[in-house]
C-alpha cells in the first residue's frame, strides 16, 4: 500500500513534466494536449481564469482523475496513479481550494487520516501531535494538534492542510487559489511561510488567478486559457499587462471612474440588526447612508454577515431591529415585490439559486418578475411577441452569449448568467442596486464588462451597494469603503484614504483609529 | 404499589430489561457502524429476520448452536454486501434501498418458514451461562452474571465497538468517510471499501441480532418474529448520537422502562394497560426530543459519494 | 439505470412477500366457469364442487385463529370427500384491511358459494360488498352481527366458556395460588377467554391472583416471553393467554421446565408436550356444515353462530401426555356438563 511511516527520506522529486496532457469531461475538454513543468526549488505559477482547466491538470497530477491522453513524468521515469494514495507515495501533496478536513475531526486526526500507525491497528496520536507541532512551528506559529478544526480560523485550517502534507513527506506541494479565502494579513502570513518551504528545498506549484500575487511569489508562470496552453514565462521577464492577455486573449481597459458626482441620500440603513441561518446573531446593529451616484463597498471576509445584510435589505431575511428607509421611506416591512417595485435592484449572490431558474429559458427568467406587469399582458394572458422583443433586446444590450433565447439558462457560462441578471434587474430602471458579489465565479471579459456597467449606473446617479470579498474589486470600484466584521461595521473609509493593509486590519477585526495608525 | 420497589422486583425489572436490551443493542451497534461511515440501513429487520431463520433452521437441523449462530453471521454478511453494492457501488437512494432490503428479508423467511419448517417449533438454543463466582453474590449475580452467552456479548460489544470506533485507525476511516468522504479520498483512503466493510459489520451484527431472538432469547422461530425491532434499533442509533456508549443507554432506557410496564401489570397496579404498553415510546421520544444533537450527525449520511463533485 | 434496479429489488421484495402467502392452498383443478348461479347448484348433479373462499388476518400456520378455520375446513373437506366436493381458496397474513376487501370482493366476483371474512376488523368490508353480490353468502366473525342481510351469517366463539373451564383446572393445580395470563391486547376473543379464567378460578377459590399483562400487540413474540418471565418471576406456576405471540409464553414455560400452559383457540398441546394440561379448541366445523347445508338449502344468510361447549364449537382437549389426576379432571368435566347444561352461565 502506499503510505509510509511519516519520512522525510522520500526521494526527492527533482522534476516533473506532464506532457501533452489532454482530460475531456462530457461535454467539455477541460486539458487540451497541456504541457507543464517543475523543478526542484521553484515555485510555479499556473494562471488563469475559472474553468481555463488549472484544477483539472493538477488533479491529475495528484492522482483524482487519469489524463485521456499523456504522459506524467517524475525524475524521468513515467508514472500512472490511480488514486491519491500513489500520489503521496511519490511525495506530491496538494492543498485545495475548499479545504478537504474534517471539521467535526481533531488536528491530530486529521493529520494522521489514512496513515499507517506506529502501532497499528491502534492510533498513535501522540506521536502525530508532537510531530504536528514540530512542523507547525517551522512553518509559523504552534497549530494545537487537540484542537477541532471547526474551531480553526481559515487562516489557521489553511495551515493544517500544509502540515498535512508534509506530514506525509510531500517535496512537492500543489496549491489551488490558497488565497481566495483569506484576510490580505494572513496572505501576507501564507506566503511567509511558502518562501520558508522553498527555502527547505520545496517545490511549490501555485494555482491563481491573482497577478499580484502570481508577480509576488512565482519564479515561472503558465498560462491556461479554455483548456490549451498560452504559454509559460519567468516572471521576472513578464509584465502584468502581458499576463492578462494570454489570460484573456486581448487588451484589457483600464477602468476610469469619473469623478463623483453625489447626490441626495438615496438608501439609508438604521441599527440593523438580524439572525443568522443558525440563530446566532450574525448583524449587531448596522448603520450606512448611500448617495445617489455613489458606489459603497462592503469590504469583509466571508461569514461576517455579508449575506444576511443583502438579504435583509432585499427583503428576503427577518430584520429583528432597525430601519431601511429608500428615499427616506421605510421599507424595513415592505414586502419583496413591493420593495423591488419601488426601486430597489438586487444581484443576488448564489446566482443561481436565488437569481434565476436553472431550467428555464432565457427569456422566462428575464420575466421571472415583470410577467404580470401590463406592459407583457393581454388579461390574463401573457403577451409573448412583445416579450420576445424586450428580451432580445437585453440580450442584445447586455452583451450576452446565448445560442438563443429559449436555451436553458443553465447551459450558459457563469459571466452570461450574470450579464443576464444583471441586465433584467437594470432595466427596470432602479433607484437603488444591490449587488452581492457580481463578479464572482465570472471570467475576466464578464468582469470588465460588468464593471464598467456598474459606473456607468453610478454615472446616472443610482445609488450602489457593492458587497464581494474581492477586495481588488471594492478598491477599484467604490467611492466609499465599509468594513463588515462580525456583524458590525468596522469603520468607512474614503478611497485613497486607506491602505490595503489598513484594510485588512479592520477586516480582521482591529478598529478603524488602531488600523489608520499602523 | 410498594411492591415495585421491592429488591426483588427491582431485580426482575433489571434482569428482564437486560434481556430485552440484547437485539437492541447488536442491531444498533451494527447500525452505528453503518451510519458513521454515510450509509443509512433501514433494512436492518429484514437481515434479523431473514438470519433469525437461518439460524434457527440449522439449530433445529443439527442441534449445533454455534453453526446456528455462524449462519446468522453468513446470512447476514451476504445481506451487507447486498446493500453496500446497492447503495455505494450503484450509489442508489438509501431509504429506498433499506426498505426494499427489509421487505424482501421480511418476504422471504416467511417463505423459507412456510416451506422448510411450516409450524411453530421449539429448539434448545444458548442457555444461561453462570458465570463463577460473580454469577452467586445475592441479587447482583442474578441480575447480571446468570444470562446466555450471546446476552453477556451485546454488552462487551459496546466497549469493543467504542474501542474500533474510536482508537483505531481504521475507527477514524470510518468516521471520516461518514463527515467528508472528499477529504479521506484526497489522503488515498478507499472510500468505497472503507463503506463496504462497515456496512457489512453493520449487517452481520444485525444478523446475530436476529439470532439472539431465534435461538437465544425466544428459541423459536414466526413470521415477522422481530416485530419491528430492527426499526427501533435505527432509532437508537439516532438517540445514542452515533456513539456505542449513547446507544448503550437509550436501549437500556427503552428495555427498562418496558420491563418495568410489564411489571407493573403483573403486580396490578392500576394503570389501563394501552397506557403502561404506551410507556417505552412515550418516554424514549421524551427522552430523545429533549437529547438530540444534530451535530453528531455524519455529514454524509445518505450521500453518496463520487470523485471530484466538489 | 441504479433506480429501475431499485425498483426491481423492492418490486422482488414485494413478489417475494407475496408468494409468502399463496393465495391457493389446493391448486385450482379447472377453470371455474365465471357464472355459476349459487342457488341452482342443488338442482344440479353435484358434479361441481362446493366452492368457499377465506381470508385470514394471520398465517393458516399461526397455532392460533387462523389455523382453527384452516383446520376446521380441511376436515370438512376430508368429511365431503376432497377436494372435488368442496374446493377451498384461503388468503392469509391478510393484516391490511383494504387488501383484505379487495380479496373478498374477488373471491366474490368468480363465483364462490361462501366467503368467509375471519376477522372482527373485516365487518364494514362485508357490509359493503354484500350487498354487490346477493347471491352469495358471506360469514364473518367473530362477531355476531349480520346486518340484517339475508346474505350474511355472522359468527363467534364463547371463548369464556372454555376460559372457564380451564381457570377451574388451573386453580386446582397451582401451588404458589398464583397464575399469570399474558395476553395479547385487549378486546374480541382475547378479553372474553380472560374474562371466563379469571371467573373459572374464582370459582375454585377466590384468594389465588390471577395477574394479567398486555404487550398491545398480537405479533410481538418478544415482549410476549418477556411478560410470560415476568409472571414466573413473580411467582406464577401457571400461565395462560391468547393470540399468535403466545408461542413466547410457551416458550418461557419450557425454558423454565416446571410452568404449566393451558391454551386456547387451537390445540397447543405439540408446542410443550409435558407441560401444556389442556386447551380450549375452537371447531368451526360444525358451522361450516350447517352453513354449506342452509346454503344449499337456499338460506344464504341472516343468522348468527356461536361456537359454544353445548354445540361442539368449543372443545377442551386435555393433553394425554400430561398426566392429569382423575379428580381434577372430573372436576374439569363437571364443570363442562354444568355449562351445557346451563347451571353455570359465565359472563363474557
Amino acid at each position: 500500500m502506499a503510505h509510509g511511516v511519516p519520512t522525510n527520506e522520500k526521494q526527492q522529486i527533482q522534476r516533473v513534466e506532464m506532457c501533452n496532457i489532454t482530460k475531456c469531461f462530457p461535454g467539455v475538454l477541460a486539458n487540451d494536449r497541456v504541457c507543464f513543468d517543475v523543478n526542484q526549488g521553484e515555485v510555479h505559477a499556473l494562471l488563469g481564469e475559472n474553468g481555463a482547466g488549472k484544477s483539472t491538470l493538477m488533479r491529475q497530477l495528484y492522482g483524482l482523475y487519469r489524463p485521456d491522453e499523456g504522459e506524467i513524468l517524475i525524475n524521468g521515469r513515467p508514472y500512472t496513479f490511480n488514486s491519491p494514495a500513489d500520489a503521496i507515495e511519490v511525495g506530491i501533496g496538494m492543498i485545495h481550494q475548499h479545504f478537504m478536513l474534517v471539521p467535526t475531526m481533531t488536528v491530530a486526526e486529521n493529520v494522521a487520516l489514512g496513515l499507517k500507525s506506529s502501532r497499528e491497528p491502534m492510533l498513535d496520536l501522540d506521536k502525530v501531535s508532537a510531530r504536528i507541532r514540530e512542523l507547525s512551528q517551522l512553518y509559523g506559529s504552534i497549530i494545537d494538534p487537540s484542537a477541532y478544526v471547526w474551531q480553526l480560523s481559515v487562516g489557521e485550517q489553511q495551515r493544517v492542510e500544509i502540515i498535512k502534507a508534509l506530514y506525509r513527506g510531500a517535496s512537492l506541494i500543489i496549491l489551488d487559489e490558497p488565497t481566495a479565502v483569506l484576510t490580505p494579513q494572513e496572505v501576507n502570513d501564507l506566503f511567509v511561510t511558502l518562501k520558508r518551504m522553498v527555502k527547505d528545498g520545496h517545490t511549490l506549484i501555485f494555482i491563481s488567478h491573482k497577478l499580484h500575487e502570481v508577480m509576488a511569489i512565482s519564479n515561472r508562470v503558465t498560462v491556461l486559457r479554455d483548456g490549451c496552453l498560452i504559454g509559460t514565462r519567468l516572471t521576472s521577464e513578464v509584465t502584468r499587462n502581458e499576463l492578462v492577455k494570454m489570460m484573456v486573449g486581448r487588451d484589457v481597459r483600464q477602468l476610469n471612474p469619473q469623478p463623483l458626482k453625489s447626490g441626495p441620500v438615496r438608501l439609508e440603513i438604521q441599527g440593523l440588526q438580524a439572525m443568522g441561518d443558525r440563530g446566532t446573531e450574525a448583524l449587531r446593529g448596522i448603520n450606512l447612508q448611500i448617495h445617489g451616484g455613489e458606489i459603497v463597498g462592503l469590504a469583509g471576509v466571508s461569514g461576517n454577515g455579508q449575506r444576511e445584510l443583502a438579504e435583509c435589505l432585499a427583503g428576503v431575511r427577518k430584520t429583528n431591529h432597525g430601519t431601511i428607509l429608500m428615499d427616506s421611506v421605510d421599507i424595513s416591512f415592505m414586502p419583496l415585490k413591493q420593495r423591488i417595485d419601488s426601486g430597489l435592484a438586487y444581484i443576488p449572490e448564489e446566482r443561481m439559486r436565488d437569481g434565476a431558474v436553472r431550467e428555464f429559458s432565457v427569456q422566462e427568467n428575464v420575466f421571472l418578475h415583470d410577467h404580470a406587469s401590463p406592459k407583457y399582458t393581454h388579461g390574463i394572458f401573457l403577451d409573448f411577441a412583445r416579450m420576445r422583443v424586450f428580451a432580445s433586446e437585453l440580450v442584445k444590450n447586455f452583451n450576452v452569449k446565448t445560442p438563443g433565447l429559449d436555451t436553458p439558462i443553465k447551459n450558459l457560462s457563469g459571466g452570461n448568467i450574470q450579464k443576464l441578471i444583471m441586465a433584467r434587474e437594470l432595466s427596470r430602471q432602479p433607484k437603488v442596486l444591490i449587488a452581492a458579489q457580481p463578479t464572482r465565479g465570472v471570467d475576466i471579459g464578464a468582469t470588465e464588462y460588468i464593471h464598467q456597467r456598474l459606473l456607468q449606473q453610478r454615472e446616472e446617479g443610482i445609488a450602489i451597494f457593492l458587497i464581494s470579498e474581492d477586495l481588488d474589486e471594492i478598491c477599484v470600484l467604490s467611492d466609499r469603503i465599509a468594513v463588515l466584521y462580525e456583524g458590525r461595521i468596522m469603520g468607512i473609509v474614503e478611497r485613497n484614504e486607506a491602505t490595503v493593509e489598513q484594510i485588512g486590519l479592520m477586516m480582521a477585526g482591529i478598529s478603524m483609529t488602531e488600523a489608520m495608525q499602523r | 404499589m410498594n411492591d415495585v420497589f421491592q429488591l426483588s422486583v427491582v431485580a426482575g425489572i433489571l434482569t428482564s430489561a437486560i434481556r430485552l436490551a440484547t437485539p437492541y443493542l447488536y442491531a444498533a451497534i451494527g447500525e452505528a457502524f453503518s451510519q458513521r461511515s454515510g450509509v443509512v440501513n433501514l433494512g436492518v429487520d429484514g437481515i434479523m429476520l431473514i438470519s433469525a431463520y437461518a439460524s434457527f433452521y440449522i439449530v433445529l437441523n443439527t442441534g449445533s448452536i454455534w453453526l446456528g449462530l455462524l449462519a446468522a453471521i453468513v446470512v447476514g454478511l451476504l445481506m451487507g454486501l447486498l446493500m453496500a453494492f446497492i447503495s455505494v457501488t450503484l450509489k442508489a437512494e438509501q431509504g429506498i434501498s433499506g426498505i426494499g432490503l427489509y421487505m424482501f428479508g421480511l418476504g422471504l423467511s416467511s417463505l423459507l418458514f412456510k416451506t422448510t419448517i411450516g409450524t411453530v417449533k421449539t429448539v434448545t438454543g444458548f442457555q444461561p451461562v453462570k458465570i463463577p463466582l460473580l454469577g452467586d453474590i445475592p441479587v447482583v449475580g442474578e441480575i447480571f452474571f446468570q444470562h446466555s452467552l450471546l446476552v453477556y456479548g451485546a454488552f462487551l460489544l459496546v466497549p469493543l465497538a467504542w474501542f474500533v470506533l474510536e482508537k483505531t485507525t481504521w475507527g477514524l476511516k470510518n468516521k471520516s468517510v461518514g463527515q467528508n468522504p472528499a477529504a479521506a479520498d484526497s489522503l488515498g483512503v478507499n472510500v468505497d471499501r472503507v463503506r463496504y466493510v462497515s456496512v457489512c459489520i453493520g449487517a452481520i451484527l444485525a444478523g446475530i441480532a436476529g439470532a439472539s431472538l431465534s435461538i437465544s432469547l425466544l428459541n423459536l422461530f414466526q413470521d415477522n418474529l422481530t416485530a419491528g425491532q430492527g426499526f427501533i434499533a435505527v432509532a437508537l442509533v439516532y438517540f445514542g448520537g452515533w456513539k456505542p456508549v449513547g446507544i448503550l443507554w437509550g436501549a437500556l432506557l427503552f428495555s427498562t422502562v418496558n420491563a418495568f410496564q410489564l411489571w407493573m401489570q403483573v403486580l396490578g397496579v392500576k394503570i389501563p394497560s394501552d397506557v403502561a404498553i404506551m410507556l417505552p415510546y412515550l418516554l424514549t421520544i421524551a427522552a430523545l426530543a429533549i437529547t438530540i444533537n444534530r451535530v453528531r450527525q455524519p455529514a454524509a449520511l445518505n450521500k453518496p459519494f463520487e470523485r471530484g463533485e466538489s | 439505470m441504479f433506480k429501475r434496479l431499485i425498483v426491481v429489488l423492492v418490486l422482488l421484495g414485494v413478489l417475494v412477500s407475496a408468494c409468502a402467502t399463496p393465495p391457493t392452498a389446493v391448486p385450482a383443478t379447472e377453470a371455474a366457469p365465471t357464472e355459476a348461479p349459487a342457488t341452482e347448484a342443488p338442482t344440479v348433479e353435484p358434479v361441481e364442487p362446493f366452492r368457499i373462499a377465506v381470508i385470514m388476518p394471520s398465517a393458516i400456520t399461526d397455532m392460533a385463529f387462523s389455523q382453527s378455520m384452516y383446520s376446521a375446513l380441511i376436515a370438512v373437506q376430508t368429511e365431503m370427500g376432497g377436494e372435488s366436493a368442496l374446493e377451498i381458496k384461503y388468503s392469509e397474513g391478510m393484516f391490511k384491511v383494504p387488501d383484505a376487501a379487495a380479496a373478498i370482493r374477488d373471491y366474490a366476483s368468480q363465483g364462490f358459494n361462501v366467503v368467509i371474512a375471519h376477522g372482527s376488523q373485516y365487518g364494514a368490508s362485508v357490509q359493503e360488498i354484500a350487498v354487490d353480490f346477493p347471491n352469495v353468502t358471506f360469514a364473518w366473525g367473530t362477531d355476531v352481527n349480520t346486518f340484517g342481510m339475508p346474505n350474511v351469517f355472522a359468527y363467534t366463539a364463547a371463548a369464556e366458556q372454555g376460559g372457564y373451564i380451564n381457570g377451574v383446572l388451573a386453580a386446582m393445580l397451582t401451588k404458589t395460588k398464583t397464575i399469570g395470563v399474558t395476553g395479547p391486547v385487549e378486546v374480541g376473543d382475547a378479553k372474553t377467554y380472560v374474562d371466563g379464567f379469571v371467573q373459572g378460578v374464582a370459582s375454585v377459590d377466590p384468594a389465588i391472583k390471577v395477574s394479567k399483562t398486555w404487550t398491545g400487540s398480537f405479533s410481538d413474540v418478544a415482549l410476549m416471553t418477556e411478560a410470560a418471565k415476568t409472571h414466573i418471576a413473580a411467582g406464577a406456576d401457571i400461565l395462560t393467554g391468547s393470540s399468535q405471540s403466545v408461542v413466547g409464553s410457551i416458550g418461557a414455560a419450557k425454558d423454565n421446565g416446571s410452568v404449566l400452559w393451558f391454551g386456547t383457540q387451537q390445540n397447543q398441546s405439540s408446542l410443550a408436550p409435558t407441560l401444556v394440561v389442556a386447551s380450549q379448541v375452537y371447531d368451526w366445523s360444525g358451522m361450516i356444515k350447517e352453513i354449506i347445508a342452509n346454503n344449499k338449502a337456499g338460506t344464504l344468510g341472516g343468522q348468527a353462530y356461536v361456537l359454544q361447549l353445548k354445540n361442539d364449537g368449543l372443545k377442551i382437549v386435555f393433553n394425554p401426555d400430561y398426566a392429569l389426576s382423575a379428580e381434577i379432571k372430573a372436576a374439569g368435566e363437571k364443570a363442562i356438563a354444568d355449562i351445557i347444561a346451563g347451571t353455570i352461565t359465565v359472563n363474557p
